[in-house]
């Protein structure tokens, strides 16, 4: 048993010995946790990942004559100003105004230029009030002359993170990077053997008041994260999946911009990436056992984003060891793995704040209170109207038509229905193709006569169990106008068009008055 | 300004296949850019050359921003041939005579830290 005392008296003495997490796995692993709880005093974690529950509250400065700020943009980035007069938040993943550059540069980027010491552009407006008369300004504000730049962020490093894959036929673009069709490659996020949580998971020493590594500055937790959740599954101890996170709170004054970094995961948004470091004081030997776990202890489950839900399923479980080894198998291929978040800067945080430690620079802190390790489970939120699913929407009657039905046929079927889709089907009700009112003009321009040769082949379709929202999404990712509905064993039930979906929301509005 | 259909003999006359990535023609002339394989490649160049056109070949090359890399990892499971590696020292490398141009990897990289050049 060592206190938090002692090991900062060693620390001042130049005689504590700190290792990083991933020096520690080895040195358990041959001296075993007792002896390596005598020797060891301190093991530095790091992880340098996407973290877009980031932002930071800035602090202007009054002007003359004086305004109280109600909007704000930072280099066109707005920022939340509905505090005070002067301060207002920036989040990370908050969008430029400007439609051109959108998500190219967000919040996070914002934060970063910040740091780097670069001049932001200030825009604010108000509506004035007897002791804040001025109603809009702009200027330019940095680091340099905020009053406070602090960095707080409600949910920073994750214990663990589920990876992704898509087993969808098309590639998605999501918050864990570019996803290939046909669980093409799996994308992962954690730091693993080196994650600060990871190496403390039952959180004996990390609470409010552990002071940490946070982007090259000192930084402190502030407390649990939001959506901490302490009820996942675990195995050799440590969750399989998304589980604890961190509130965290530091000086941007202080940081630097190499462990920072604004960025933007394409058709995402933008996000930032925090490089974290948290040293877990060796205490006993089991904490020296917990520091000692490795890549290959640490399961992951890989799930599959190409379900849009929030429960999406488990395709697989696999293990650091094994997506760092850059391919995992699933049902007999090989399927490349690449990481999300930076090993490389991950190491470089924990062996500088190894060097920190030794350098008697950084003392470890006391928490005031630990983190909750036990009864934390973060509850969805119910949407109160009632999603509306495909098979719910009234549609048109079914009509079809066959490949090899002619042309002019096909036209008269669909003006006396007076539809623009027709789904092509075998005998078996099986969709084929679809032909749209564009195709048969298309045909007669080209002059062919028969169906098969200018229907669709290849047809994006909607399941009768989706969520109609979910196919609205699809109607404007592909740019198309209606989907046939195909029942679970593969048959035409009918179609969903655009005008549907319109109508539908149209009777919603009503209901609810808007 | 050739005023023969070069493209066609080439094919008829050599051992060639190509793909046209790029074509800017006008009435004044105009700028190709194309992909020549096959077994008579070389001599399939040199005709073109000897009917007029110029022909200079391009040079792709895909860089990575050292100061924009943070080395996360995110372009290497999408590169389709393998032409992005993590190093021992978990360096990101982009290895250039791998690279076939597909820019998976630049449109990607959530610091934009990929450029390919032709």
């Amino acid at each position: 048993m060592k206190t938090i005392e002692e090991i900062n008296q060693r620390i001042k003495d130049g005689d504590a010995v700190v290792v990083t997490a991933a020096e520690m796995t080895q040195i358990v692993k041959e001296n075993g946790a007792d002896k390596a709880a005598d020797e060891i005093d301190v093991v530095t974690t790091g992880t340098f990942g996407a973290m877009c529950s980031s932002g930071a509250f800035l602090n202007f400065g009054h002007t003359d004559p004086p305004i109280k700020m109600t909007k704000t943009y930072l280099n066109g980035v707005e920022a939340y100003s509905g505090i005070a007069a002067v301060d207002s938040y920036i989040g990370a993943t908050q969008p430029s105004r400007i439609p051109e550059i959108g998500i190219d540069y967000g919040g996070a980027h914002v934060i970063e230029d910040l740091i780097r010491g670069k001049d932001i552009e200030l825009i604010a407006s108000s509506y004035g009030t007897d002791c804040y008369p001025l109603t809009d300004l702009k200027t330019h504000v940095n680091i340099e002359n905020l009053n406070e730049a602090i960095m707080v962020n409600p949910r920073n490093c994750y214990q663990n993170y589920a990876a992704a894959i898509n087993t969808t036929d098309e590639i998605i673009y999501t918050y864990m990077g570019t996803l290939l069709p046909n669980m093409g490659n799996v994308s992962f996020s954690s730091a693993g053997v080196l994650s600060p949580l990871l190496n403390d998971p039952y959180f004996q020493t990390i609470g409010m008041g552990t002071k940490i590594f946070m982007c090259g500055a000192e930084g402190y937790v502030i407390g649990e994260g939001t959506q901490h959740n302490t009820e996942v599954q675990r195995k050799n101890g440590v969750p399989v999946n998304g589980a604890g996170t961190l509130m965290l709170k530091g000086d941007m004054k202080q940081m630097d911009p190499k462990y920072v970094r604004g960025a933007t995961m394409p058709k995402y948004g933008s996000t930032l990436y925090v490089g974290l470091g948290i040293p877990i004081p060796i205490i006993n030997s089991d904490i020296a056992q917990k520091t000692a776990i490795s890549d290959e202890d640490i399961v992951c489950q890989i799930m599959d984003y190409g379900t849009p839900k929030r429960s999406k399923p488990v395709v697989m479980e696999s293990n650091y060891k094994q997506l760092r080894s850059g391919s995992v198998e699933i049902n007999g291929v090989e399927i490349e793995t690449s990481p999300l978040s930076s090993y490389k800067k991950a190491l470089e945080i924990a062996l500088e704040l190894k060097s920190w430690i030794n350098k008697g620079d950084f003392l470890l802190s006391n928490p005031v209170k630990l983190l909750k390790s036990e009864g934390c489970s973060p509850r969805p939120l119910e949407i109160r109207r009632q999603t509306v699913l495909v098979n719910e929407i009234k549609s048109k009657p079914l009509i079809t038509a066959n490949p090899n039905d002619d042309i002019r046929d096909v036209a008269k079927k669909m003006v006396q229905n007076s539809i623009n889709h027709l789904p092509v089907v075998d005998a078996d009700q099986k969709l084929l193709g679809i032909v749209t009112s564009w195709d048969i003009a298309n045909a007669v321009a080209k002059g062919k006569t028969m169906l098969k040769d200018v229907m669709t082949k290849k047809v994006v379709i909607a399941r009768e169990d989706e969520p109609v929202d979910v196919i609205a999404r699809r109607i404007d990712k592909h740019e198309i106008s209606g989907l046939p509905i195909i029942s679970k064993n593969n048959r035409v039930m009918g179609m969903i068009t655009a005008e549907d979906i319109s109508r539908l929301m149209c009777a919603r509005n009503l209901k609810d008055g808007v | 300004m050739v005023n023969k259909a070069v493209i066609t003999d080439l094919i008829k006359n050599f051992d060639v296949s190509f793909n046209i990535l790029r074509a800017d023609i006008n009435p004044k002339g105009g700028k190709m850019l194309i992909e020549i394989n096959g077994s008579e490649a070389e001599k399939g160049i040199e005709y073109i050359e000897k009917a007029g056109i110029d022909v200079s070949p391009v040079k792709r090359v895909v860089k990575k921003d050292k100061d924009l890399c943070i080395d996360c990892g995110a372009c290497v499971s999408i590169c389709p041939v393998k032409a992005i590696v993590i190093e021992d020292d978990w360096t990101v490398d982009v290895n250039d005579t791998e690279c076939v141009g597909c820019k998976l990897c630049t449109y990607s990289c959530p610091t934009k830290a990929i450029k390919v050049v032709e």
